[in-house]
């Protein structure tokens, strides 16, 4: 995928200003899925599973050359063909050999944000293989031409009316359908798809070392279904999805669930070992792409290598203040909200994702619902001192934090500038950086006394009282 | 084999001074309550429908559950003098599958189906009846993991109807899989 996460902050406005309709479809999501976290989180011991799950994700990531080689050895001995990918190329030529030697027409696909990032999709068209995104909201999208917004709900922004719109170009429905009989002919076109497709494409929520088992959770049965009637299967699994052992899946599964969308479990969830065996229905090819695009350098980072716990549960977008006024898109790249702040600054290099780090108001909200405790604010602050020291933020900006550390650091200074600035007229306009602030605020009104005059005043009341 | 061993080389370099982290035990929770009980409730709230019947007594419950069915497909594991007397179906025209579980799981209102029992039955017909042993009901999803033997090439954990809140944040149920999930428990 081309990442635009350099225009961030032009594209929010553009989007806030152009399509309103989008924050309030993604705050009532985002809002949903929110609530439904707490209660699912409210039911168990979250901080004691969260940590474990951290201590888990720790312990891969620091023994992950090990994990990776286990995984590949049981993979090959369940009878799945397992491949390394370091770049989309090496993914592609994966892809592109599959589709000759099988003759591919017709691909049907599991939601997977890895597949985004290696732009399967483009790829597949290119090859003359008719590409069918599979699950609801990622199908909408792949109707209308976007890319996903969220990264369990892709299709969070659309509004119900948008979406009968589509339809009703698209298939003839009536504009007044309801999301009953929408879903109703997405399930009848893509069931036929199911039916004759040659390949399923899927990514992976986690890779068992241990087992070479790979799980994948949702809620349509989708998955199951790309996953169970092509005679091929090829699974793209990021480095960092590998978990250790089997039993791991007793702790990531519901808590993964829990984070996402407030379940005990998703509704269904593929454990799969690889081929169909003798007189099973099943694929009879498996394939295993192991990606790292950007991994192993986010791995040797010395502080962002904590992000590659995520397990893209999508919790931190939904308790994001400043992600729900716009979804996903404005961030331009894969993964968006609080992860992706953090996160594409590592995969794409920070030149390309700058602005990201910006995008949030250190509230915290991130960390208390990440259900593997990555400290998000922690590392927005590590990448914007970085973008500082790189000299990657406006001039002006680093001038203005120069001045405002002197006063800062000076009484003298302090007091004389606060002066100052009190007795200005301050019209709304006067600092065209304001702007975008006291554009649709109230005027700032200063106190007439500063705070330690005040202070003082009030120390000396007390004490007359105390002394009276 | 280049690409694997640069990456493993660029994890090995990654990892040379980072210390190492210890894997933790997975604590088996205490479950007093009884698990068939929490099964049936958990299947009620997930919006499948559970019953729990001596064995004796099945196929009677069975002819009760499915009127207006005029065939279903059945996986390979159902007993045959559990089939209740209906004509057999391919699973793409079947509007029921009949499944056999290897295992459930309470605290979720979890059925665990095997692909040698069929995928496509499990995963086709509109409407899913699956029959489970009580004593292949385990408490929790960790206690059913670990005491699993050796795993199927397939293993599909159910734990409802289908379902999709992707159109306008309304849930709307059978997107892909089965609409309707029916679980016996047999005693």
């Amino acid at each position: 995928m081309q990442a635009k996460a350099k225009r961030y902050p032009e594209e929010a406005a553009r989007l806030l200003k152009e399509k309103p309709q989008v924050r309030t479809a993604v705050t009532g999501a985002t809002l949903h899925f929110e609530r439904n976290r707490l209660k699912a989180y409210g039911e168990i011991d979250a901080e004691a599973w969260r940590e474990r799950a951290k201590a888990v994700k720790n312990h891969l990531l620091t023994h992950l050359d090990h994990y990776l080689e286990l995984a590949e050895k049981r993979l090959r001995e369940n009878g799945v063909q397992v491949h390394w990918a370091e770049t989309p190329e090496d993914a592609h030529r994966v892809l592109r050999e599959v589709v000759a030697r099988h003759g591919v027409r017709r691909a049907v696909k599991a939601k997977s944000m890895l597949t985004e990032e290696l732009g399967v999709n483009p790829l597949l068209e290119s090859l003359g293989v008719e590409v069918y995104e599979t699950d609801l909201g990622e199908y909408l999208i792949q109707l209308l031409g976007e890319p996903p917004s969220h990264i369990v709900g892709p299709a969070i922004h659309l509004p119900l009316e948008e979406i009968q719109r589509l339809f009703h170009q698209r298939f003839g429905t009536p504009l007044e359908a309801s999301p009953e009989e929408l879903a109703q002919v997405a399930r009848r076109v893509l069931r036929e798809a199911f039916l004759t497709a040659e390949l399923g494409i899927s990514g992976a929520n986690f890779l068992v070392a241990e087992t070479g088992t790979l799980a994948l959770m949702e809620n349509e049965g989708n998955i199951r279904l790309s996953t169970s009637l092509p005679r091929v299967h090829v699974a793209f699994v990021g480095l960092e999805k590998l978990l250790p052992r089997f039993q791991d899946l007793g702790l990531f599964l519901p808590l993964t669930a829990r984070a996402a969308t407030g379940q005990r479990l998703s509704t269904f969830v593929s454990l799969l070992q690889g081929p169909a065996r003798p007189g099973e229905e099943g694929p009879e090819e498996v394939h295993v792409v192991l990606v790292d695009h950007g991994r192993t350098a986010l791995l040797h980072d010395p502080e962002a290598w904590e992000v590659l716990r995520c397990v893209r549960c999508g919790a931190c977008l939904n308790a994001c203040p400043v992600y729900r006024q716009t979804g996903g898109h404005p961030y331009g790249y894969v993964y968006s909200g609080p992860i992706g702040a953090v996160l594409d600054p590592g995969l794409l290099g920070l030149e390309e994702a700058h602005p990201l780090p910006f995008a949030s108001t250190l509230c915290g909200a991130c960390q208390e619902a990440c259900p593997v405790k990555i400290p998000i604010p922690k590392l927005l602050l590590t990448w914007r001192h970085r973008a500082a020291e790189e000299g990657l933020s406006p001039a002006w900006e680093k001038a203005a934090m120069g001045a405002f550390l002197k006063v800062m650091a000076s009484p003298t200074l302090y007091r004389l500038f606060s002066r100052a600035l009190r007795g200005l007229p301050l019209p709304q306009d006067l600092l065209p950086l304001l702007r975008a602030w006291t554009q649709g605020r109230g005027p700032l009104k200063p106190s007439p006394k500063p705070f330690h005059e005040l202070w003082q005043t009030l120390k000396e009341a007390k004490e007359e009282g105390d002394g009276g | 084999m280049e690409a694997k061993t640069r990456i493993l080389a660029r994890v090995r370099r990654a990892l040379k001074d980072r210390p190492k982290a210890l894997l933790p035990e997975h604590p088996h929770a205490t479950f007093p309550e009884d698990p068939l009980d929490l099964f049936l409730k958990r299947l009620g709230e997930n919006g499948a429908e559970g019953h729990r019947v001596d064995r004796a007594e099945a196929l009677a419950l069975l002819k009760e559950l499915l009127p207006g069915f005029p065939g279903a497909a059945f996986g390979k594991g159902v007993p045959p003098e559990l089939r209740p007397p209906l004509p057999e179906l391919p699973p793409e025209e079947a509007p029921l599958g009949i499944s056999w579980a290897l295992f459930a799981v309470a605290e979720t209102g979890t059925v665990a189906l095997s692909a040698e029992d069929g995928r496509r039955t499990q995963l086709l017909p509109p409407a899913h009846l699956v029959l489970v042993e009580a004593e292949r009901v385990y408490p929790t999803l960790l206690m059913a993991l670990s005491h699993l033997g050796p795993l199927p090439s397939a293993l599909g954990l159910h734990s409802g109807p289908s379902k999709s809140a992707d159109i306008g944040q309304v849930m709307v149920k059978g997107v892909h899989g089965p609409g309707r999930l029916m679980v016996v428990v047999l005693i």
